[in-house]
């Protein structure tokens, strides 16, 4: 049973692709993808520099429209004119998405009105709590470290609890502790019952985190398979393009039900 | 309060503390507008008496100029960082983001017309008791204009990455009617002592108009990440 | 399917040429000189249809502007472009021949009469619409870009228009056509227009093709290979 097959899921479909594809002048990025990511999922995607994840994440983010196929997010499609969708999903980027002017408290409470979150300002301090940056509040974001940011980010990301997460490589240039601290919030999002779609390169630590792992080569998914399945190996040469025959484990899971041979 | 009208309100709020906060834009604007006066003050020779109609040039060219500047910089701050990613992510109408900007550059626009237009009118002694409303309609509704075009237009500047003085070169042509018009009716006011006829002032309001609805109409394709 | 289009081209640029010879005749031999402004006037045959051609181009890239923005497709923009540039180019016509008759009948080369003006400011409008163009390096922008400036520019131009109308007109120019002169000028809208719609369809063409050159040098990577497992119970 290959590998690149879709995981199809029983539970209501938070993300559905029907042979999506993104071109970028004239350069396909994304092609035919077809995938569905269940209500409560933990997915991670991991592709070498090119394979097209942060594009696709950009998608799944209503940021930029697909070039062909479809998108649709908690069963709705979305074309133009679904704005109000984008209230469920929060997102991290490589960048910080704040203004360096603002203080820490600014920034939220400034997120938290276009979201229309009740109680903007009680709100915002809230989430500085959780990422323990209260006495931070009213510094100016751009005095902070690498690491006060982006914990600044995912409070702005949090802020409306969304019921869908994106991540794009938040790890990038976190020191130990910081990764650490992120891995524990993320799983404890998971377990609250939120959808995470993660972006990451280090595969080792996305094997640990996530439960379902996507491998995107040249735009193309590879592999979508659950983590207990794979090994760093098998995923690197997945990213790399080799040819490999090797048993692997088993079941996939009892709730689970992969389908049809992969084309 | 609607959601609209709510998410308006706080993207103006949060120009305005920012420039507040930065102090860049508006000090740099107001002195480049009275720096241009200056030049074209010493360049036309006013000391040999330049007719009080020239006052529409003189201005036009110091507001394009510190306008163009505005422009850039309360757009560019939209860029940093992936700000404005952050934006389109919010449960938001388009419109509104290109609504805000607008009126947070007409604030900053007006505001540098408070300092350079009494600077103009002192250093070339144009007097403009004979008409002081019908001067202030006019150039308000030119700033109203340009200042829709242009917002726009940086907008799709601030996503290319020669900015150097494209924005001037594509906002001063489609500029040109308002110029053109402003100026005529100045020369009409002010030189002939004809009131200024309603058609004229028309076209002004046309402008208006039309470019802010097509602007606000349009700016959501330009702002595709 | 080449050759029927290499030879479709050389007829009709060979059609073209004969139109403006007769043209040529037209206005030497058959038009009366006019009698105030002497063989400058003959210009004029010239002046007007490139005019009327100019603001039918910048009317189609309008319209190919906005196509471009609603379907997404290439081939507006290729239209757009290649509209721009004749229509720059039939521009630059109109202003050397105003500027011409300007500087016979009032020996100026240049007056800020309401038609020059115009003509320039058009000029000046879709010049920058090909510099919006030339420095934007990615294809897809450059296409939104250029349509976004594209519509703006054309809806200014009645504003433009209306506009210059409020500039004092010193230099009227309107003259007395004789019977001939009027056949004369009505006929020159055919070379005019056979060569605007041959310089369009020129550069459309080279525009799509370059296009599917840069399209096809786009190396499919390999499909990648999705490995399968040997053994396992995944069915």
């Amino acid at each position: 049973m290959p590998l690149a097959q879709s995981v199809k899921t029983t539970t209501p479909a938070v993300i559905r692709l029907a042979k999506l594809g993104k071109t970028i002048d004239d350069r396909p990025i994304l092609r035919e993808l077809d995938f569905e990511v269940a209500s409560g999922e933990f997915v991670a995607i991991l592709g070498s520099n090119g394979a097209g994840k942060s594009t696709l994440l950009k998608i799944l983010a209503t940021l930029t429209p697909p070039s062909s196929g479809e998108l649709h997010l908690f069963d709705q499609k979305i074309d133009r004119t679904t704005a109000s969708i984008r209230a469920r999903i929060g997102m991290i980027g490589h960048q910080s998405m704040l203004y360096g002017e603002l203080t820490a408290k600014e920034n939220l409470h400034f997120f938290a009105k276009l979201y229309g979150v009740k109680s903007p300002s009680s709100r915002a301090n809230e989430m500085l709590q959780t990422v323990g940056l209260l006495d931070r509040a009213d510094d100016p974001v751009k005095a902070f470290s690498r690491g006060m940011t982006q914990r600044v980010a995912i409070a702005r990301a949090l802020l409306h609890d969304p019921q869908l997460l994106l991540a794009d490589e938040p790890f990038a240039g976190l020191d130990e502790a910081s990764s650490r601290s992120l891995e524990g919030l993320l799983s404890l999002l998971n377990q609250s019952g939120k959808t995470i779609v993660l972006v990451n390169h280090d595969v080792r630590q996305t094997l640990a985190l996530a439960r379902r792992v996507m491998v995107l080569r040249a735009g193309r998914k590879v592999i979508d398979a659950l983590a207990g399945e794979l090994t760093v190996e098998i995923v690197l040469d997945a990213m790399n393009g080799a040819v490999l025959a090797r048993p692997v484990g088993a079941d996939i899971g009892a709730d689970v039900r992969p389908e049809g041979p992969v084309q | 309060m609607t959601p609209a009208i709510r998410q308006f309100i706080t993207l103006i709020g949060k120009d305005l503390r920012i420039e507040a906060r930065s102090r860049q834009t508006l000090g740099l604007v107001v002195v480049l507008g009275l720096l241009i006066i200056v030049v074209l003050g010493l360049g036309l020779g006013v000391q040999n008496n330049v007719p009080g109609v020239s006052a529409t040039a003189v201005l036009w060219v110091a507001y394009l100029f510190s306008g163009v500047l505005c422009f850039e910089k309360t757009m560019a701050v939209e860029r940093s960082d992936g700000v404005l990613s952050g934006l389109l992510m919010a449960p938001m109408d388009r419109g509104v983001i290109y609504l805000a900007k607008l009126t947070s550059n007409l604030i900053l626009v007006f505001a540098v017309a408070m300092v350079v237009t009494p600077a103009g009118v002192l250093f070339f002694g144009f007097d403009l008791s004979a008409a002081p409303l019908t001067f202030a309609t006019i150039m308000g509704l030119s700033i109203i204009g340009f200042t829709s075009v242009g917002t726009l237009f940086s907008a799709i500047v601030s996503s290319t990455r020669l900015q150097g003085g494209l924005l001037a070169m594509m906002v001063f042509p489609i500029t040109l009617p308002l110029v053109i018009a402003s100026t005529q009716m100045m020369v009409q006011t002010f030189r002939d002592r004809n009131p200024v006829g309603v058609s004229s002032l028309g076209i002004l309001f046309a402008f208006d108009l039309i470019f802010l609805t097509a602007s606000w109409l349009v700016f959501e394709f330009v702002l595709e990440p | 399917m080449l050759r029927i289009n290499r030879t479709l081209a050389w007829g009709y640029w060979l059609i073209t040429a004969a139109a403006f010879e007769l043209g040529l005749f037209l206005i030497l031999d058959y038009a009366p000189v006019e009698k105030s402004m002497g063989l400058v006037q003959k210009n004029f045959y010239v002046h007007l249809p490139s005019a009327i051609c100019t603001f039918l181009a910048f009317l189609v890239n309008f319209v190919a502007c906005i196509g471009y923005l609603s379907t997404r497709k290439d081939w507006w923009d290729d239209l757009a472009d290649a509209t721009a540039r004749v229509g720059v180019l039939l521009c630059s016509v109109v202003l050397i021949t105003g500027m011409i008759w300007g500087k016979t009948a009032w020996g100026q080369w240049w007056t800020w009469s309401p038609r020059l003006t115009f003509s320039l400011v058009l000029w000046l409008l879709y010049v920058v619409y090909l510099m919006v163009r030339s420095s934007v390096e990615s294809g897809q922008r450059r296409a939104l870009l250029g349509a976004v400036y594209g519509i703006i520019a054309f809806l200014d131009v009645p504003l433009v228009w209306l506009s210059v109308k409020l500039m004092p007109d010193i230099h009227p120019t309107s003259i007395e056509l004789a019977p001939a002169m009027k056949v004369t000028l009505a006929y020159w809208f055919l070379p005019v227009t056979l060569l605007s719609l041959g310089l369009i369809v020129a550069r459309y063409r080279s525009n799509v093709r370059s296009r599917a050159v840069k399209h096809d040098a786009q190396v499919d990577p390999a499909q990648p290979v999705g490995f399968t497992l040997a053994g396992g119970k995944l069915s």
